[in-house]
């Protein structure tokens, strides 16, 4: 690995001509760390939480494709009964790494790169708690996902679904090496997951903008920080899951031999107390997502903001005590069955109280339907149904006939596709102009999100029917006249239909940028949707440091009260455009934590040691070896370099007082541009 | 674990309402400078901690259910329970000298700082020496990892301790050798306050697995 | 390339559901014989009490629906920005409404605490033991088939005990009981109580017609009841993912009226057919030379049959191999359905041989079903010759 020489710049010697704030951990470096702003090597060694959110974003992506191809590959396979485009044993490997994907690799990480960009900027932040740490997470996150897809070339992908219920997932019946990827890639993206959580809680609980309370901050924040404790406490037990089946596998242990005794329900248990928060932890950044766009497109406040998060944070408790409602086929005594049957009930009602309260949010509102504001209503709506056919299984008694049918597959497509994803593409069209700098083209968002629509109901709407008459899921084929036929066609031409209305997407990303390279084109400004929040208080694209000045925050939606107030006759009036409030990033010198090699080379060592593992132990040890070192070299890194990391560091300081966002980035300055109009509250 | 978004304090912001007068709000959210008091590392070891948690929670659930389920050598045909009594003692005894450490770098005295931490570091490799001997002895007498379900769940629940402590062993050198080359000194007495989290941790997830594994029959 | 035809498609249809109207939607077109998997047919108690719960949930679900969608749809047309709005004008900054909340927490807490009292009490109804009247049958799940064995002398022991992996002593009521795959016969109008177990990996028993689903998990018993009220054939399919051919393990159940019943269990307790024309005896020589030393022909096998070499240790039981409908997990049809319904029902056993797809299947297992010989899952291709072949059809089919 090439070791980049500092660059010597004016800039650094400015700052050092000033008081140097000299760090004890100075000694401390052996290597030289990365430098620089540009190039792919900034942002491989990147710390920077917004480049790392925009990486999480664009591996996510490319994963989608992935399992997208995959799904499609199965919907071609059911189009026409007694179909055989695919073996049996393909087939259930195309649907194991369809599911896994989509869960690990997909939705998860479009939450963990939102919850990256955007937690900082809405708390008023630099960074986040761990800069380096975030950027292992994501590194974790990539190389295990390709590590697990390489499989497909290693002698074929995991054949056990994603649940992979012991004991079909032992060498005895899945005498591949799919499960072994399995069990060890998801390990391997879960330390990445774990690590995230700990960094996003700490930067949520410890680096607030001052002013900003907990219950000041937005709802986004607020759902990843329940998000990131579901993660928490439920990483470690898929972790200690997989690491029982990698034993089982690699070294002969016992956990799941039931000739030795074991009984399977162990897995089940172990699989569905992380797997049910699993889905939470899927679906609440998306309700984060959501519960910021609407209010910015109804233009009022989010409804019963108090609510949204005590719901969230009811639902974060609720998640951990309805586990084994996947489970009332499995033969619990019928006392559990109760017991989860009533428990998952009641997580219905903080769900439906959310439901209730977005709808409440655009009651008496003035909406405009722009492609983010779509999406999120798509949410809405589609988000019900799922959540209704989640009551549909809470009854226990109905549950044993549609479990395991396609009416299962319905109800969580329409949760996690028709919820958390539609939510996350709204946002991708909402929050792109703060990445990017360029608004997306509203005419083709819009096409996409009709025809998003439309193909996915085509697709999952007739899986209801499916289901209720009989199919069983994960069934490679299905026989002529059961009825079956016709629907299933139906979802094939749906699934295409999501396909097409994805190359829209992509096909908006490419024009829309190239528009910006047209003479004319006019920058989106800071505040493209007049919106609330104070991610929208900086420059677009966000400039590296964030903020010129970290705001002090005295009001929820702190950005909207700068820019409107009330008169004396109850009118709102605005106060401020957006540009005369929104700091311009200007600022230079800010000091940021340096990039560094190690978390790269840190992760990189982890898919060696899962080959090894699979293939030939040298290789364990040669990964061990890497991995040593890079905690070596992590740990004599000092974490602060007071060198490194300066964004364009062009020019002395400036005093403050003379910088005209000085006035604006604090309330008190901007008090006195409020003295004719008082503030709401 | 000692990684922190920095900001130069030694740059001002424009001007603060009253109550943050003095305060610098470029290294907000820094060190102490936040909501909860904590500093962001010692924060970050608590949530780690709660998740780790979970982890032994799942190990013991495992093995509480898989002892008795299968045949062969039980976990009474094999426990030396007064020589893990011992050894358990030996790891409770290194959270005490943890405490003397930490407490020794907090009032700046190297040579104490240095000397319990090479103390608390021996007393847990003491520990694991006798976790290997336990292990050889088990497998001597019968009990490979393999054997049945209680060896799998017994293994793999005390080894996954074992690992702790062994990763908490490499702190306290790391924290021994940083000091003896003068770059420990009682402004990071936070450093050594964090892995004392982590060690007392292990300490007590071990009390936990010394009564449910060994002393429960 | 594999091409299946459906074993069983039609079941006689005789209950409307509680809610035509919704079947109706939910079948949308069609007849409902050609659903035969359908969880809007109940043709017995259990089916019933939960279908009348699930057309509960399904009406208050529907309710619940179209409320929230077009009050989505509505809001958002009542309050769109009009092109003649005052574009700095804006609405009234509402913050939210405490009572509302609540009362929107409490109301469908109500609701569905009023669903959660019918939901447990039908959890407690449908977990109760039909007791000792009732017959009771092992269903035992396999890759990727389902063995049946009937206690016929209530003393606790299977027929199937011997074969097993369980290590239970061969009974000496052996004969006083049965093991036949496949197809389950139970009585109709009269309980069945079912202990479902596996051999393998977790299966899962569903005859949605009868009952819900209930997992077949290595190592543990499960009970489920059963009974229908009038006599039928009715299908359903493994619902747990097994491996490999898991869309292929299918289960028929023929509901006779009592004393048909008692026929059948006579009829099965008889000791195989022995060989009447020269081709059958070549059949069981065959059959002993190369398929007995994984399936058994009652009589034919001998004592020192210890089980199938396969992964769960059994193979299907042949010795009534001819009274049955299907094979094959079920996929297979083995007598043509003389009504042209393209089903296997109880009058058509024993009718015109399906000869081509027996045949198939002996000449090359793995060609016609997804299976893993080579790891001890699943039947292996022989390389039977026509010949054998031809003997073997003739000395199977004439296991009645």
């Amino acid at each position: 690995m090439a070791i980049v020489e500092r660059p010597t710049t004016d800039g650094t010697l400015a700052l050092e001509a000033g008081p140097r704030h000299a760090s004890p951990d100075d000694a401390l470096g052996v290597f030289k760390r990365p430098q620089g702003d540009t190039g792919w090597r900034s942002w491989l060694f990147t710390v920077d939480h917004k480049r790392i959110g925009i990486m999480y974003g664009a591996a996510a992506l490319f994963f989608f494709l992935i399992g997208g191809i995959e799904a499609l590959v199965i919907r071609t396979q059911l189009a026409a009964p007694d179909q055989d485009l695919i073996s049996a044993d393909l087939y259930n490997q195309m649907f194991t790494m369809h599911g896994v994907t989509m869960i690990f690799l997909v939705v998860m990480p479009i939450g963990a790169a939102f919850m990256n960009y955007l937690i900082p900027l809405q708390i008023g932040a630099r960074d986040v708690a761990f800069p380096r740490i975030n950027a292992f997470s994501f590194w974790v996150y990539l190389f295990g996902g390709l590590f697990f897809n390489t499989s497909w070339f290693l002698g074929g992908g995991p054949d056990g679904g994603w649940f992979a219920y012991a004991p079909n997932t032992s060498v005895v019946f899945s005498p591949s090496h799919g499960m072994d990827f399995y069990a060890i890639g998801i390990q391997i993206v879960g330390f990445g997951t774990l690590a995230g959580a700990v960094n996003l809680i700490a930067t949520c609980l410890n680096m607030r903008a001052p002013g900003m309370t907990l219950m000041k901050m937005p709802v986004f924040t607020w759902m990843s920080l329940v998000t990131q404790f579901l993660l928490l406490f439920a990483m470690p037990v898929i972790s200690v899951a997989l690491f029982l089946l990698t034993f089982d596998r690699i070294f002969d242990a016992n956990f799941f031999n039931v000739a030795a005794g074991a009984d399977p329900l162990l897995w089940e248990h172990l699989f569905w107390i992380f797997g049910h928060p699993e889905v939470y932890i899927m679906i609440m950044p998306a309700f984060g997502v959501v519960s910021e766009i609407i209010p910015v497109f109804s233009r009022k406040p989010i409804f019963g903001y108090e609510f949204m998060v005590f719901s969230g944070i009811a639902i974060g408790f609720m998640g951990w005590g309805v586990w084994a409602h996947h489970m009332f086929a499995s033969g619990m005594g019928p006392i559990s069955v109760a017991a989860f049957a009533v428990s998952t009930m009641f997580i219905a009602v903080p769900t439906g109280v959310k439901i209730l309260n977005w709808i409440a949010t655009m009651w008496g509102g003035k909406l405009t339907f722009t492609t983010p504001m779509l999406f999120s209503i798509g949410l809405v709506t589609m988000f019900t149904i799922g959540g209704l056919s989640g009551v549909s299984h809470a009854v226990a008694p109905s549950d044993t006939q549609q479990t395991d049918t396609y009416y299962i597959v319905a109800h969580f497509h329409y949760v996690l596709f028709g919820g958390a994803l539609f939510a996350f593409v709204g946002g991708f069209y909402f929050w792109w102009p703060k990445a990017f700098g360029y608004l997306l083209r509203e005419t083709l968002g819009k096409w996409h999100f009709w025809l998003m629509l439309l193909g996915f109901n085509l697709t999952f709407g007739p899986m209801h029917v499916l289901g209720l008459e009989g199919m069983p899921r994960r069934t490679h084929s299905y026989f002529a006249g059961y009825g079956f036929d016709l629907w299933n066609l139906v979802a094939t031409v749906g699934a295409f239909i999501i396909a097409l209305s994805f190359l829209v997407f992509f096909w908006n990303i490419f024009v829309s940028w190239r528009d910006t390279k047209k003479v004319g084109w006019v920058p989106p400004g800071p505040d493209p949707w007049d919106a609330r929040s104070i991610e929208w208080m900086t420059a677009s694209p966000t400039p590296t440091h964030n903020f010129d000045h970290i705001p002090v925050v005295t009001h929820r939606d702190e950005f909207w009260y700068r820019k409107y107030g009330e008169t004396d006759d109850h009118r709102i009036v605005r106060i401020a455009s957006s540009e005369e409030v929104a700091q311009t990033g200007t600022r230079t010198g800010v000091h940021l934590p340096a990039p560094s090699y190690w978390p790269i080379l840190l992760c990189a060592s982890l898919p060696l040691i899962g080959y090894g593992l699979i293939f030939n132990m040298g290789l364990t040890i040669a990964g061990g070896v890497v991995l040593l070192l890079a905690l070596y070299g992590w740990a004599q890194e000092p974490a602060d370099d007071p060198d490194g990391g300066h964004h364009d560091d062009h020019g002395a300081l400036p005093e403050p007082g003379h910088d005209p966002q000085d006035a604006a980035a604090t309330p008190a300055a901007a008090g006195d541009a409020d003295k004719e109009a008082t503030l709401v509250d | 674990m000692t990684d922190t978004a920095a900001a130069a304090p030694s740059e001002v912001a424009g001007p603060a309402p009253d109550h943050l007068d003095g305060v610098d709000l470029d290294s907000w959210g820094l060190g102490t400078n936040n909501a909860t008091g904590l500093s962001n590392t010692k924060l970050g070891m608590w949530l780690f901690l709660g998740s780790d948690c979970l982890l032994f929670g799942a190990l013991i659930s495992t093995y509480l259910l898989l002892r008795h389920r299968g045949e062969g050598i039980g976990p009474h045909d094999v426990f030396d329970i007064p020589f893990t009594s011992v050894s358990s003692f030996v790891l409770l005894m290194s959270s005490m000298s943890m405490v003397f450490a930490v407490s020794a770098i907090a009032r700046g005295e190297d040579q104490k700082l240095r000397l319990w931490l090479l103390v608390t570091a021996l007393l847990g490799g003491t520990f694991i020496a006798g976790q290997v001997y336990e292990f050889t002895s088990f497998y001597r007498e019968g009990l490979g990892y393999t054997t049945n379900l209680f060896s799998s769940a017994f293994y793999s629940l005390t080894g996954f301790h074992g690992f702790h402590v062994s990763v908490g062993i490499v702190m306290l050198m790391s924290l021994f050798v940083l000091s003896l080359t003068g770059r420990l000194k009682q402004d990071r007495a936070e450093t050594v306050e964090v892995v004392g989290l982590y060690w007392h941790f292990v300490d007590i997830v071990w009390v936990l697995i010394f009564t449910i594994v060994y002393l429960i029959p | 390339m594999h091409r299946f035809r459906s074993a069983v498609g039609t079941v006689r249809v005789r209950r409307a559901g509680l809610l035509a109207l919704l079947g109706l939607l939910v079948a949308g077109c069609g007849g409902r014989d050609t659903r035969p998997q359908t969880t809007f047919d109940a043709e017995g108690p259990a089916a019933d009490t939960i279908l009348g719960l699930t057309n509960l949930t399904l009406i208050m679900a529907a309710v619940v629906f179209v409320l929230v969608e077009f009050g989505v749809l509505w809001v958002a047309w009542r309050f769109r920005a009009r092109k003649d709005d005052d574009p700095e004008a804006l609405p009234e900054q509402l913050h939210g409404n405490t009572k509302l909340e609540i009362g929107w927490t409490a109301l469908p807490a109500v609701v569905l605490a009023f669903l959660a009292v019918f939901t447990v009490s039908a959890v407690l109804d449908l977990a109760e033991d039909p007791g000792e009247e009732a017959t009771r049958i092992r269903v035992v799940g396999n890759q990727w088939w389902w063995s049946y064995d009937y206690d016929i002398d209530g003393d606790g022991v299977y027929a199937d005990d011997d074969v097993n992996q369980r290590g239970i002593e061969k009974p000496e009521e052996y004969e006083t009981d049965i093991e036949v795959a496949n197809e389950m016969v139970i009585p109709a109008g009269r309980p069945v109580y079912l202990e479902i177990e596996s051999r393998d990996v977790i299966h899962s028993f569903w005859i949605p017609a009868l009952n819900g689903k209930k997992d077949a998990v290595p190592g543990r018993t499960h009970y489920l009841s059963m009974e229908a009220d009038e006599p039928g054939t009715f299908i359903g399919q493994c619902t747990e993912y097994c491996g490999l051919s898991h869309a292929y393990m299918r289960m028929v159940v023929h509901a006779l009226p009592p004393a048909e019943y008692d026929a059948w269990v006579q009829d099965q307790l008889a000791p195989a057919a022995e060989p009447e024309t020269p081709e059958e005896a070549a059949g069981l020589e065959v059959f002993q030379g190369r398929c007995a030393t994984c399936h058994l022909v009652e009589g034919v096998n001998g004592e020192d049959f210890d089980g199938a070499a396969q992964v769960s240790g059994a193979a299907p039981n042949l010795t009534h191999f001819a009274s049955r409908g299907s094979f094959a997990g079920s996929i297979f049809q083995q007598w043509r359905d003389a009504d042209g319904s393209e089903a296997v029902e109880w009058d058509e056993i024993g009718g015109e041989l399906n000869r081509n797809q027996l045949e198939a299947w002996l000449r090359n297992p793995p060609g016609e079903k997804y299976m893993a010989p080579d790891d001890e899952r699943g039947m292996p291709n022989l390389g039977l010759s026509e010949a054998e072949i031809d003997s073997l059809v003739a000395y199977l089919t004439s296991l009645d």
